[in-house]
């Protein structure tokens, strides 16, 4: 009971089940107003002390340079006198992937040098680079290692490094037959351009030749022809190739 | 690319003209150049004016045989060793015995190299033309 | 309960002190002097228990005698795939398709004993990796070793420890011979979240009879009772398809160029451009006899 008698200026209020301590508070009432004011200032003091009052900045204590043994533990590693030593990192080996940036390229730039030793070939089918090149409607004639010729007219060129190829397409037989030929493949001996195209066709891919409307039927005699014009410049060298 | 119900030419002598694959033999993928396949002939060759001069050829076979044949011509490009391609216009073949032995005496038409590979050389010498 | 519980208390420290129990335990054990006596003297265990028995067949020991026929003599490498081409045969005017392989910085990173971690294998780490990148513990791993931090590392498993290379060899591409087999193991290319008839070919069902929403699903997922009504587990459904390891066995070595690290394999490779091969000796195949490795490993160390 003595203990609730020193707060009751603190407390509002008691539970009113407590009848002779609501009786005290009662007495005490009158004091409560003049209590009320002074808690309400002092706060107040103390907050403008704070804004107020000039605090300087705390100088830099210079970490102490010996400290026991036993506190090393409680201060940072980077504090330590002895901090862990910092990992040797290795250099890498060089690299190859360095060195060679476009591998496919390089194995096709070994692979033509085999192949394609003049560059001839190359030019003959780049017809984004060199004007000279085959350009589809040509007609060309392919003789391959084994003697076989084929000649047709170009549909298609595709460049794709060592897999560069052409499609032939021709009548034998009034059978049409298609031929796609790699170009760079050792087995073609030769390529020659029989004619040329007469206007230069604004398609990359002349497929629509497979129609019967635009097919172009047999290009045999236009071949013999040019073949009977090549042997009677070049004499017998071709007339040979003419009997195969 | 020849499989059951392909119609395909027949470029021989034997007598028929068109006929219709019923069966692709020894192997579970359609048929491409050099494969044996069963037909059934759907269109003999003109029968009529022709079949007195040489009776003997032309009636060799009739609509509704069902025969042997290779096939010489596929509309299916397929790939050289050298990794050229080669295709055809249309589906042909060339009727056969049972023995493996050409029925017509000539063809008439261009054919595919490949047949020398798969055991026709008889098929590839008949032919006025290969490729 | 109280007074039996003081009593052994004062029971203990007493015996204690009288012999030290510990050196008496085990003779009391072997012959009892006190209590019942058995009649019938101990039997020999009725279960095979002999001294010439074979060695059992789920010891460490047995596993690696039994992996020693397909376990690889010598470590593989790390590659990165660059792509297809071709080549094409001069003498026969064949061509052969090849898949482009790069060997970049491989280098052996550490071993794996059979002492110490129970099998033989060679860590191979490949590429470079900013060491800032690299955890603490990892460059410790790979400081210690003595090898720059690594952009790839995989283990290759070797039959003993002849096949451990040193640590911080260079493996070039003249780790393999032209005219060699290899495996070459990969991530296949990922395709997502595929249906099933993607993923396992599975037919589908009809366009129209009656059938709404559900032309590309599965049908049932299985039997009602006989099933235990439940889905047996590895039912093939719908799920991630692609991106997971792949071997392709027996691929011929058909050209390698030590200067540029490339090594071109016959035909094709699991997973897209970019992506990591590693590749062993084929397993399906006789080992390569190769004179050079030794005179090679000698060189580096």
């Amino acid at each position: 009971m003595n203990r609730q008698q020193g707060e009751q200026p603190v407390l509002i209020s008691l539970p009113p089940a407590m009848a002779t301590s609501s009786q005290f508070t009662r007495q005490l009432g009158c004091i409560r107003p003049l209590m009320k004011p002074q808690l309400f200032i002092q706060p107040q003091i103390s907050r403008r002390s704070i804004t107020s009052a000039f605090t300087p900045k705390p100088e830099p204590v210079p970490f102490p340079t010996t400290i026991p043994e036993q506190f090393l533990s409680q201060i940072p590693d980077r504090f330590r006198p002895h901090a862990p030593k910092k990992l040797k990192i290795y250099p890498p080996p060089p690299s190859a992937h360095a060195k060679c940036k476009d591998p496919i390229a390089t194995v096709t730039e070994s692979q033509l040098a085999v192949l394609d030793p003049t560059g001839e070939r190359r030019a003959l089918f780049d017809y984004r680079r060199s004007a000279r090149s085959v350009k589809v409607g040509d007609i060309l004639r392919v003789t391959f290692k084994n003697g076989d010729p084929f000649s047709g007219v170009c549909l298609s060129i595709k460049l794709r490094g060592i897999d560069t190829s052409f499609l032939l397409r021709n009548e034998l037989t009034r059978v049409g037959v298609e031929m796609s030929v790699k170009a760079f493949s050792p087995n073609v001996e030769s390529v020659e351009i029989v004619k040329r195209t007469e206007k230069r066709k604004r398609r990359a891919r002349l497929y629509y030749m497979r129609k019967p409307k635009h097919d172009m039927r047999s290009v045999e005699n236009i071949v013999s022809n040019y073949l009977r014009q090549k042997s009677a410049l070049t004499g017998q060298r071709s007339a040979n190739r003419k009997k195969r | 690319m020849i499989q059951l119900k392909t119609m395909l030419n027949c470029i021989d002598n034997s007598g028929a003209a068109v006929v219709e694959c019923v069966n692709v033999l020894k192997k579970k993928r359609p048929a491409t150049v050099g494969d044996r396949i069963v037909v059934v002939v759907q269109k003999q060759r003109n029968f009529g004016a022709d079949s007195t001069g040489n009776s003997g050829i032309a009636n060799k076979v009739r609509r509704g045989d069902i025969r042997h044949a290779v096939v010489v011509r596929a509309r299916k490009e397929m790939q050289r060793p050298d990794g050229s391609l080669v295709k055809f216009d249309d589906n042909a073949c060339v009727l056969v015995n049972k023995s493996g032995d050409p029925i017509g005496t000539r063809m008439n038409g261009v054919v595919a190299t490949e047949l020398r590979g798969r055991q026709w050389s008889k098929i590839l010498s008949l032919a006025p033309m290969h490729v | 309960m109280p007074p039996r519980l003081s009593g052994s208390l004062i029971q203990l420290p007493f015996s204690l002190g009288a012999v030290n129990p510990q050196y008496i335990l085990p003779a009391t054990n072997s012959i009892r002097t006190f209590g019942i006596r058995s009649l019938n003297p101990p039997k020999p265990s009725r279960f095979n228990v002999s001294p010439n028995l074979p060695v059992l067949k789920s010891t460490p020991t047995a596993a690696l005698e039994r992996k020693a026929a397909t376990l690889p003599l010598r470590t593989g490498v790390i590659a990165i795939k660059k792509g297809m081409s071709a080549i094409f045969d001069p003498e026969t005017g064949k061509r052969i398709p090849c898949t482009v392989l790069q060997l970049d910085r491989v280098q052996v990173v550490a071993h794996k004993t059979r002492d110490v971690h129970g099998y033989y294998a060679v860590q191979v780490g490949s590429g470079w990796k900013h060491p800032k990148n690299v955890t603490k513990a990892l460059l410790g791993h790979y400081s210690g070793q003595g090898v720059s931090p690594k952009r790839h590392v995989y283990e290759f498993r070797v039959k003993d420890e002849s096949g451990l290379v040193p640590v911080g060899k260079l493996l070039n591409a003249n780790w393999f011979q032209e005219g060699q087999y290899v495996d070459a193991r990969s991530n296949s290319k990922g395709k997502g979240f595929a249906g099933v008839m993607k993923r396992h070919g599975f037919g589908g069902q009809d366009r129209s009879h009656g059938v709404s929403l559900t032309h590309r699903s599965l049908g049932s997922a299985g039997p009602s009772q006989g099933g235990g009504s439940r889905v047996y587990p590895g039912k093939k459904m719908a799920g991630n398809m692609g991106n997971e390891q792949n071997t392709v066995q027996n691929l011929k070595v058909l050209k390698v160029d030590v200067e540029n690290g490339l090594v071109l394999v016959n035909g094709s490779v699991s997973g897209p451009r970019g992506c990591v091969i590693r590749i062993q000796d084929a397993i399906k195949k006789p080992w390569p006899t190769f004179a050079e490795t030794t005179e090679a490993t000698e060189t580096s160390t």
